[in-house]
C-alpha cells in the first residue's frame, strides 16, 4: 500500500520535472534567440497620399498658396524626397496682401515671388516639439537661404501653459500637420522679407510713406537708417501725418531750426531693437510683460509701446502712447492703436517696418524752447 | 535520487543563466589622486524680457584643462561642466534637483553632472562640490546657443565665443566656491571670485545655525537707473541693489505657518544687529560666521522648532527702530532691503512686506521616531546685483532613534 502510494506520489512529481526542465530548456532557447533581429518587412503604408505639393494641392484653403507653388516651379520639389518644412499662408492671408485669385500672381515678377516663396519652406522637418520651448528670434535657414525667426511662448515661468507660435511676427495658427515628406504649419499672413533691403530703401520705395520720408530727410534723420545699427520703425503713412497737421506742402514751410527733429519725427523712430509685433504677445504670455518703454532719443519724451491680440478680432496689433516724461503726472501727448496686421512686420535687413494708422506729434508739440 | 539531480541541475543551471547574462560588465571606476573640491556657481543672471531678448544669454560650458586645436577651438577637456545656466536662488545642501528635474540646464556645477563628488569631511556633506585635479588648472568658459546639444557636438563657429579663460591654483583636499561675478555694471566687465571656505575647519555647535554674509554685487548696480535693471516682482526690495555698505539685522519669528512679518517674534531676537557685509567682488576673503540657536524659543521641544528667520538689511545709521520707509516699500534707494527665510521658500507672504522669500535656514525632516526633527545647518546669503540666493550646508547629522 505503501509502495503503491510512493509510485502514485511520485511519477506525476517527476513530470511536472520534466515539464519544468523542458520549460527551461525553451527559455533558454529564447533567450539566446531573442536578440537575432531580422529586418522585419512591414506593409508600405501608402507613401504617395500625401507629398507636400499634392497635400496643399488637395486644400483649397492653400489654393493661392498653390498657385503660387506651381508659378515658381518648386511644385515638382516639394513632391520629392524631403524633409520639408512649409509655413503656408491661407488664402485669407493672400487676400490681405491685394491678391484674390490665381492670376494675380501673373502681374509679379516670378525671381521676387519664388525668393519669396522659398523662404515659407525650410529644407527640413521642423515640428512644434523640435522647437525650443519660449525660444525667442530662433533662427532657420529657409529653401532661399536667409533665416527666418521663430518665437515660440511654451509656458510661463510663473505657472500656466502657453502654447503659440510665431514666424516672423506672423501667427501659426495650425500646427504640425504631418506630411508624407514633411510637416506643414499654417500662417495667418504672408512673411514679409527684405532680404538685402535697408529700411531706408524700403521706405523709399513706399510711395504711400512719402510725407514721412521727406519729414526724415529734412530733420537730418533719413542716412542714419541706410546704416547697421538696428531699427524698428513704426511708419505712419501720409493719411496718418495729415492727422497730425502734416502734409506734404506744410512741410515745405516748416522752419527746421524751430522745431525738435528728434520728437516731431524721430518718435516714430526706435533705436537698436528690432521687435515684431508678436515679441508682445510672446512675452506677455511667457514673462506677463509684453510692454516696452522708453526715452525718445535725444528728447524728454516717453514712450509706452505694447503689443498683443486687439480687441475684437483677437489679430496682432500694438499702440503707442507718448507722454511728455515717465512719471504719472506727465501728460500724454497723443497715442495710436495700429491694427492692420498684414502690413506690419516687414523685415529689413537693419530692421523691421511697422504700418502706423494715425501720428503721434503735432507741429506745435515739437516746437524748440 | 532523480529529484535531487533534478534540483541540482536547476541550480546549475541557474547559475550558468545568471553568469552567461551579467558576466560581461566591466566595471571601470574613475579615480582622482588629490583631488580639491569644487563648486562652481554663475551669477550672471537675466530675465528674458522684449527689451532684452537681442542680448546675449550668459548660458556657458565650464572646461577645465581644455585641449585646443589649430584655429584654438576647444575639441575636448578633462572636465566639462555644459549648460552652465544662472544659479538658482537657493543651492540645498544635496544636489536635490537630480532627482526632479528633467531640463539638461544646470543651475551649479556639479549639480547635475554625474561626476565623483566630496566625501563627508569633517562632519560636512560635501555631495555639492566635484573632485577636481589639484595644482594648476586652466579653466575656461564657453558661451553656447541655449539648447540641448552637447558642446563639443556644437558647430565650430559656436564654440569660439569664450567669456574667461584663465588658470586656477587649487590645493589639495581644500574645498572651493568659484563664481562667476559681473564686476563692474556700467562697463559689464565679468570676472571670477575663486573662495577658499573655511567651515569644515571650524568648531561648529550642532545647536547653532550658523549663516555669513556676502555682497558680490557689480560696481555701480545700486547706483545705476532703474530702467536698466531687470524687473522681477519676486525679488522685491532686492530688484534695485543695495548700498556698498550695509548692516544686517536678524528677527527670529515664532511660527513659519503664520506668513506675516508682523507675526510674534522670539524674546530678544527682533531686529537683532548680527553682522556687517561690503561690497567685494576682488578678494577672496571668508566672511565671518555669525550664529544663533535653533532653541531659541521658549515653545519648543528640543526636538522640533517652527522657528523662521527674517534679515534686514540697513544702510550704517539706521536700523528696524529708526526706519523711515513703509514696511511694503521696495523701492527704497537701496538703503533698506530684506530677506524672509521660512518653509521652502515657495510661499508669498500675506501681510505688507518688501522681502524676497527664501527656504527656512533650519531642516526640518523626519529622523527615527520625531517627525520632523529640527537639523542646524551652515549657510551663506549673497547678494549679486538685484538678486540674493541662499546657500545651505549640510553637516553629519546624528543617526535616527527608532
Amino acid at each position: 500500500m505503501k509502495k503503491l502510494n510512493n509510485v502514485k506520489h511520485s511519477k506525476p512529481v517527476l513530470q511536472i520535472g520534466k515539464m519544468l526542465f523542458a520549460l527551461a530548456m525553451a527559455l533558454q532557447l529564447l533567450f539566446f534567440t531573442g536578440c537575432k533581429h531580422d529586418d522585419l518587412s512591414v506593409a508600405l503604408p501608402n507613401e504617395n497620399i500625401r507629398p507636400a505639393a499634392d497635400f496643399i494641392k488637395n486644400n483649397y484653403e492653400m489654393r493661392l498658396f498653390y498657385a503660387a507653388l506651381k508659378k515658381t516651379g518648386y511644385t515638382e520639389q516639394l513632391n520629392g524626397a524631403g524633409p520639408f518644412t512649409v509655413f503656408v499662408p491661407t488664402d485669407e492671408a493672400f487676400n490681405r496682401q491685394g491678391i484674390y485669385s490665381t492670376t494675380d500672381f501673373d502681374k509679379m515678377n516670378v525671381d521676387s515671388l519664388k525668393k519669396i516663396i522659398g523662404y515659407h519652406i525650410l529644407p527640413r522637418k521642423l515640428m512644434v516639439d523640435d522647437m525650443p520651448s519660449n525660444g525667442i528670434d530662433i533662427r532657420y535657414a529657409t529653401l532661399t537661404g536667409p533665416e527666418l525667426y521663430l518665437s515660440r511662448a511654451a509656458f510661463n515661468p510663473n505657472g500656466g501653459v502657453e502654447n503659440e507660435l510665431y514666424i516672423d511676427g506672423v501667427e501659426v495658427i495650425r500646427k504640425d500637420v504631418v506630411l508624407a515628406n514633411g510637416v506643414l504649419h499654417l500662417l495667418d499672413n504672408v512673411m514679409k522679407p527684405n532680404y538685402n533691403k535697408t529700411v531706408q530703401q524700403w521706405l523709399a520705395e513706399h510711395a504711400d510713406y512719402s510725407v514721412f520720408v521727406k519729414g526724415l530727410k529734412k530733420f537730418n534723420l533719413w542716412d542714419q537708417l541706410a546704416t547697421g545699427v538696428t531699427f524698428t520703425i513704426f511708419a505712419p503713412n501720409n493719411k496718418a501725418l495729415e492727422n497730425v497737421g502734416i502734409t506734404d506742402v506744410s512741410l515745405n514751410t516748416l522752419e527746421v531750426d524751430q522745431y525738435l527733429g528728434d520728437r516731431l519725427f524721430g518718435a516714430y523712430i526706435l533705436y537698436d531693437r528690432h521687435f515684431f509685433i508678436s515679441d508682445s504677445q510672446v512675452f506677455s504670455l511667457i514673462n506677463s510683460n509684453g510692454a516696452y518703454n522708453y526715452f525718445l532719443k535725444n528728447d524728454s519724451h516717453y514712450m509706452n509701446f505694447g503689443g498683443g491680440k486687439l480687441y475684437p478680432e483677437f489679430k496682432l496689433g500694438y499702440g503707442l502712447t507718448l507722454r511728455s516724461g515717465n512719471t504719472v503726472s506727465d501728460v500724454i501727448l497723443n497715442s495710436a492703436t495700429s491694427n492692420l496686421t498684414a502690413k506690419n512686420d516687414n523685415l529689413c535687413s537693419n530692421g523691421i517696418v511697422h504700418h502706423l494708422v494715425d501720428g503721434l506729434v503735432r507741429p506745435d508739440q515739437a516746437i524748440k524752447k | 535520487m532523480i529529484k535531487t539531480g533534478f534540483v541540482q541541475f536547476a541550480w546549475l543551471f541557474a547559475a550558468c543563466f545568471l553568469l552567461l547574462n551579467s558576466g560581461c560588465v566591466k566595471v571601470e571606476y574613475s579615480k582622482i589622486d588629490d583631488p580639491a573640491y569644487l563648486r562652481v556657481f554663475n551669477n550672471l543672471n537675466y530675465v528674458q524680457t522684449l527689451g532684452s531678448k537681442d542680448n546675449k544669454v550668459p548660458f556657458f560650458c565650464m572646461l577645465i584643462n581644455p585641449v585646443l586645436d589649430a584655429n584654438g577651438i576647444p575639441t575636448s577637456a578633462e572636465i566639462v561642466g555644459d549648460f552652465l545656466d544662472q544659479r538658482d536662488a537657493y543651492a540645498p545642501p544635496y544636489p536635490s534637483h537630480i532627482g526632479t528635474s528633467t531640463s539638461v540646464n544646470n543651475p551649479e556645477y556639479p549639480g547635475k553632472e554625474n561626476v565623483l563628488v566630496g566625501p563627508i569631511l569633517n562632519g560636512f556633506d560635501l555631495s555639492s562640490w566635484a573632485q577636481v585635479p589639484s595644482g594648476k588648472i586652466r579653466i575656461m568658459f564657453a558661451y553656447r546657443p541655449k539648447n540641448t546639444v552637447p558642446f563639443f557636438q556644437l558647430e565650430n563657429q559656436l564654440k569660439k565665443d569664450i567669456l574667461i579663460d584663465t588658470v586656477l591654483n587649487l590645493t589639495s583636499k581644500e574645498v572651493y566656491t568659484l563664481h562667476i561675478l559681473q564686476k563692474d555694471f556700467v562697463t559689464k566687465r565679468t570676472g571670477l571670485l575663486l573662495r577658499e571656505e573655511i567651515f569644515q575647519k571650524l568648531p561648529l555647535s550642532d545647536s547653532l545655525t550658523y549663516v555669513n554674509f556676502y555682497n558680490m554685487s557689480a560696481k555701480g548696480y545700486w547706483e545705476a537707473d532703474k530702467s536698466l535693471k531687470a524687473e522681477d516682482y519676486l525679488m522685491a526690495s532686492f530688484q534695485g541693489g543695495m548700498k556698498d555698505e550695509m548692516n544686517v539685522f536678524l528677527s527670529l519669528y515664532e511660527d513659519q505657518s503664520i506668513l506675516s512679518a508682523r507675526a510674534a517674534t522670539i524674546p530678544g531676537f527682533k531686529g537683532k544687529y548680527i553682522a556687517n557685509v561690503k561690497l567685494n567682488t576682488a578678494t577672496s576673503d571668508v566672511s565671518p560666521y555669525v550664529s544663533f540657536p535653533i532653541w531659541a524659543s521658549n515653545t519648543t521641544n528640543g526636538i522640533t522648532t517652527n522657528m523662521w528667520q527674517r534679515f534686514d538689511f540697513f544702510v550704517p545709521g539706521m536700523d528696524i527702530s529708526n526706519n523711515p520707509f513703509y514696511e511694503a516699500s521696495i523701492d527704497n534707494g537701496g538703503n533698506w532691503v530684506s530677506v524672509n527665510c521660512l518653509q521652502n521658500g515657495k510661499v508669498r507672504m500675506t501681510s505688507n512686506d518688501n522681502a524676497v522669500i527664501l527656504p527656512n535656514l533650519l531642516v526640518n525632516i523626519h529622523s527615527g521616531v520625531n517627525n520632523p526633527k529640527t537639523f542646524a545647518t551652515v549657510n551663506t546669503v549673497e547678494v549679486v546685483n538685484g538678486r540674493v540666493y541662499l546657500t545651505t550646508i549640510q553637516r553629519k547629522y546624528a543617526p535616527p532613534i527608532y
